[in-house]
C-alpha cells in the first residue's frame, strides 16, 4: 500500500510512496477526510512518489481547497520528484504544481 | 472495489472488443484482396489496427500494441498511396492477425504466442513497408496518427471532459496528451472547477476537464482518432481556432471545415449494449419459469371461475407471451459473423491446396438463436473443408473438364417456417454414390447386398466409421469430419440433406430450429399421459373412427381428402395400456418424409412450452426432444415428430424393430 500515516501531537502526516493512482484512491480519500476532520495540522508527503494520477490530484486539490476555506493548516510536502512534476505540467496541472512549490518550504521547515 | 480484479475485468473486455475487431479486420482484408484500390477499406483496416494498438497499450498488452504498431504503420503507407496493396501484404497481415490473436489469448488461458513467428512477420512487414529496422516497436512509439504531408498548420481548440468512468475503465488521460503531442505543438490547462467537495467526491472518477490548443497540419478526424478509446460518455469539442478559420474553410473539405461539437455519446453507443451471454441465458431461463407459472395461473383461473381472476390471468398471459417473444428476439443474431469467418478459411485453404475458389453468400442477415449460431461454426467449417478438399479440383483439372477454373462455394441461409435452412454448395465433382457404397461395404458399415437409395448412400458419409477412413480414394476421404457435422446437427435437433450430382456439385443443407429454449406446442393426451407436439410442424387434426380403421384393413393409413397418410398410434408406440376411446384424433404433421399422422386420444390445446432437457441419462432417447412442466405440475414429454415418423416408416419397411442401420438423419434427394 503506497499510503501510510502517522499522528503526532498536533500533526498528521500522510506519506505517499511509489505509484499513487486509482488503486489507492478510495484509501487516500478516507485518510484525507479523517485528517481534515481531526482539526489537527495535516501534512502530505510527496517525496517518494513515482507517479501521481488524475484521481490523486483531484483528491489533494479538493482537500487543500477545503483546508484553505476552513483556515486549517494543510501542506503538500515536497520536494516532488522531477519526473512526476514534469508529468503534472505536461497534463496541464500547472496551478496544482505551482502550489506544490510554494508549500515545499513549509514542509521542509518541519 | 478490488483493483486487481478490475484490471482483469478491463483486460477481459478489451479482449472481447479486440476479438470482434480482429474478425472485422479479417473480413476487410479479404475484401481488400478483391478490391485493392478501395481507400475506404484501407481506412477501415487502419482504424481497426489503431484501436487494437491504442486500447492494447492502455490495458497493458504492451507486446501486442508494439506488434500491431508496425502493421498500422504499413497500412498508413498504403493509405498515403506509398505502398501498393498486393497478395503478399494481405497474406502477411492475415498471419499477423493470427499472432495478434495469440498475443491476446495467451493471458486468457490460450497457448503462449510464438515470439519467433512474431519476429519473422514483423521483419517482413517492415521490409515491405520500408520501415527502418531500428524504429522497432520497443522504442517510443512514433506518431500513430501520422501528420499528413500536405496541409497548412492550423490551431485547433479542443475541450475534453472525460466520461465519468474513464479512469475506472483503465484509461489514462495523460497518454492522450502524449499522443496529441505527436500531431503537433500542444498547450493545455486542466480545469479543476468541477471537482466536488472532498466528502462527496467519488475517488475513482475523473472530474477534471482540459482546454487545449493544438497546432497541427492534421485534420479534425485525425485529432478525433486520438480520443477513440475514451469516447464513451466523454464530451469532446474540436474547433478550428477563429483566427485561422477562414483559411481553414478555404482549404479543407466541407466535412472538416465545421467539425463543431461532437459528443461521443454516439447513437451507436446508446442504442446497443454489450451484455454477457450468461446474463442473457439467465434472463431467458427466468422468462421460461414465468411462462410455466403463468400456465399454472391460467389453469387455476379456469377452475376458479372468477371473472376478476380470469381477467388478471389473461392480462398476465398476454404480457408473458410478449415478454417471451421479446426475450427470444434478444437472443437472435444474424448469421453474418459466422459466415464471414469462412472467408479467411476459404482464402487460406485455396492458397494451400493450390485451388482457385470464390466464396459467395446469401441471406447473411438471417437471424438465428445465439445458442444455435454458437454451435454452427464447426459443422460449417467441416462442410467447407470437405468441399474444398475433395469436392473441388485444381483450376487446371477444372478447365480440362470444361468448367470455369475458379470454383464456387456458396453459403446460404433462409427461414422456412420454424426452421432455418443453411446450405453449403459447391460446383465441384459431386459425390460418387457407387464409390461411397463400395467403401461402406468394405468397412462393414452396410451388408454387401444392401439395397440403398441415393439418400441412404449419402447418409453413410456422416457415419463415424467413414470419418476415420484412410483416404483410399478422393471420394472415400469425403467423410472426414462429417460425423462431427452430424453430431452437432443432431444435438441442435436439426437434420441434414445432401444433394449431389457427379460432375456438377454438391449441396449440403442443414435444417435447424430457430430457437432451442421455448416452443409453441400442442398438448395431446393418451390415457393419463400428456405429450407435446411442436406446433410449427402441425398441419391439422382429423378424427379417426372405428369405421375408418376397418376401412384401412388394419393398416395404419388415414384417408385425408383422398390422400393416404401413414400414422403412428402413440398409445402403441409408448405401450400405454388404457382403453382406447371410440374416436381418436390424428395430428397430421409435416415431416421430411412427407405428411405423417400421430393418433392420440384427445387434443388438449395450445401451450407455450419451456423445453427442459431430460438430462444425460436420456440422451439416447431420440424421439423425445425434451420435457416440459404443465400448469398442473405434471411433466409432459416433448416429442420429435421427425424422428418418430422416421422410426415408424423404417419399422414399416424393415419390419417392426428391424435391423436398420443407416443413421437417423433425414435425407431427401431432389431438394436443393
Amino acid at each position: 500500500v503506497p499510503l501510510t500515516h502517522e499522528r503526532e501531537e498536533e500533526l498528521i502526516t500522510i506519506r505517499m510512496e511509489g505509484e499513487v493512482g486509482i488503486a489507492s484512491a478510495a484509501e487516500l480519500k478516507e485518510l484525507l477526510v479523517q485528517a481534515l476532520g481531526s482539526g489537527q495540522q495535516v501534512r502530505v508527503s510527496l517525496r517518494s512518489i513515482t507517479d501521481l494520477d488524475v484521481t490523486a490530484v483531484e483528491l489533494l486539490w479538493a482537500a487543500r481547497r477545503e483546508a484553505k476555506a476552513s483556515g486549517s493548516a494543510f501542506a503538500l510536502q515536497g520536494p516532488i520528484p522531477p519526473m512526476v512534476l514534469s508529468g503534472l505540467l505536461q497534463a496541464g496541472f500547472d496551478e496544482f504544481a505551482a502550489d506544490l512549490d510554494a508549500s515545499e518550504g513549509s514542509g521542509e521547515n518541519q | 472495489m478490488n483493483p486487481a480484479g478490475n484490471a482483469e475485468q478491463f483486460k477481459q473486455s478489451f479482449r472481447e472488443e479486440a476479438r470482434e475487431i480482429l474478425v472485422e479486420l479479417e473480413a476487410a482484408l479479404l475484401e481488400l484482396n478483391e478490391n485493392t484500390a478501395d481507400p475506404e477499406i484501407v481506412g477501415r483496416i487502419f482504424r481497426g489496427l489503431h484501436t487494437i494498438k491504442g486500447s492494447g497499450a492502455m490495458f497493458g498488452f504492451d507486446q501486442l500494441a508494439a506488434f500491431t504498431h508496425n502493421l498500422e504503420t504499413a497500412f498508413d503507407e498504403v493509405r498515403n498511396g506509398r505502398l501498393p496493396v498486393g497478395a503478399e501484404l494481405i497474406d502477411l497481415t492475415l498471419s499477423a492477425l493470427d499472432q495478434i490473436r495469440a498475443l491476446l489469448e495467451e493471458g486468457a488461458g490460450g497457448p503462449p504466442a510464438d515470439p519467433e513467428a512474431c519476429a519473422q512477420i514483423l521483419s517482413k512487414v517492415r521490409k515491405l513497408a520500408g520501415i527502418p529496422a531500428q524504429q522497432s516497436a520497443r522504442e517510443k512509439a512514433p506518431p500513430s496518427c501520422p501528420v499528413p504531408d500536405t496541409g497548412p498548420i492550423r490551431e485547433w481548440h479542443i475541450r475534453f471532459a472525460p466520461g465519468p468512468d474513464m479512469i475506472r475503465n483503465g484509461a489514462n488521460p495523460f497518454l492522450l496528451f502524449e499522443e496529441l503531442r505527436q500531431l503537433g505543438g500542444l498547450s493545455l490547462r486542466a480545469s479543476m472547477a468541477a471537482i466536488p467537495p472532498l466528502a462527496e467526491l467519488d475517488p475513482e472518477r475523473c472530474y477534471v476537464s482540459w482546454e487545449m490548443v493544438l497546432a497541427t497540419a492534421a485534420g479534425a478526424d485525425a485529432i478525433r482518432d486520438v480520443f477513440i478509446f475514451v469516447e464513451d460518455g466523454c464530451e469532446l469539442t474540436i474547433e478550428a481556432a477563429a483566427a485561422t478559420e477562414a483559411t481553414a474553410r478555404a482549404l479543407e473539405e466541407p466535412r472538416v471545415q465545421t467539425p463543431g461539437r461532437r459528443s461521443y455519446d454516439k447513437p451507436d453507443n446508446v442504442s446497443s449494449l454489450r451484455v454477457p451471454a450468461a446474463k442473457l441465458d439467465q434472463f431467458v431461463d427466468l422468462v421460461g419459469e414465468l411462462v410455466t407459472v403463468q400456465a399454472r395461473l391460467s389453469e387455476l383461473a379456469g377452475r376458479l371461475d372468477d371473472p376478476e381472476v380470469a381477467q388478471v390471468s389473461e392480462e398476465i398471459e398476454r404480457l408473458t407471451s410478449a415478454l417471451r417473444e421479446n426475450s427470444m428476439n434478444i437472443r437472435m443474431l444474424p448469421i453474418r459473423a459466422t459466415f464471414e469467418k469462412f472467408r479467411r478459411l476459404v482464402h487460406d485453404l485455396a492458397r494451400d491446396l493450390g485451388k482457385d475458389v470464390e466464396l459467395t453468400m446469401e441471406g447473411a442477415d438471417t437471424e438465428l438463436d445465439k445458442t444455435v449460431i454458437d454451435q454452427l461454426g464447426d459443422p460449417l467449417m467441416h462442410l467447407i473443408r470437405n468441399s474444398m478438399d475433395h469436392g473441388i479440383s485444381s483450376p487446371g483439372v477444372r478447365a480440362a473438364n470444361g468448367k470455369r477454373p475458379t470454383a464456387a462455394i456458396h453459403l446460404s441461409a433462409r427461414h422456412s417456417g420454424a426452421s432455418v435452412l443453411i446450405a453449403v454448395s459447391d460446383d465441384g465433382n459431386g459425390i460418387d454414390a457407387e464409390a461411397v457404397r463400395r467403401s461402406a461395404i468394405e468397412k462393414g458399415l452396410v451388408p454387401a447386398d444392401a439395397q440403398l437409395t441415393e439418400a441412404e448412400t449419402f447418409a453413410l458419409i456422416f457415419q463415424p466409421g467413414f470419418s476415420t477412413a484412410k483416404k483410399v480414394t478422393d471420394v472415400s476421404g469425403r467423410g472426414v469430419g462429417m460425423d462431427v457435422v452430424r453430431q452437432r446437427v443432431d444435438s441442435l435437433r436439426g437434420t441434414i440433406e445432401v444433394v449431389s450430382k457427379p460432375g456438377v456439385g454438391t449441396t449440403v443443407t442443414l435444417r435447424l430450429p430457430l430457437t432451442l429454449a421455448i416452443i409453441d406446442g400442442l398438448l395431446v393426451g393418451v390415457g393419463d399421459a400428456c405429450f407435446v407436439l411442436p406446433l410449427a410442424n402441425t398441419l391439422e387434426c382429423i378424427e379417426l373412427t372405428r369405421a375408418d380403421i376397418e376401412h384401412a384393413n388394419g393398416k395404419h393409413l388415414a384417408n385425408v381428402r383422398g390422400e393416404l397418410i401413414p400414422y403412428l398410434r402413440l398409445r402403441e408406440h409408448f405401450n400405454i395400456r388404457t382403453t382406447r376411446p371410440a374416436i381418436e384424433q390424428i395430428m397430421i404433421v409435416e415431416t421430411e418424409e412427407g405428411r405423417f399422422g400421430f393418433a392420440v386420444d384427445q387434443v388438449l390445446g395450445n401451450c407455450q412450452t419451456v423445453i427442459k432437457s431430460l438430462g444425460r441419462f436420456y440422451r439416447h432417447v431420440q424421439v423425445v426432444s425434451g420435457a416440459t412442466i404443465l400448469g398442473n405440475g405434471t411433466v409432459a414429454l416433448i416429442l420429435d415428430p421427425q424422428r418418430l415418423a422416421q422410426d415408424a416408416l423404417r419399422a414399416a419397411v424393415h419390419g417392426p424393430r428391424g435391423r436398420p442401420v443407416p443413421p437417423p438423419i433425414a435425407l431427401h434427394p431432389g431438394v436443393p
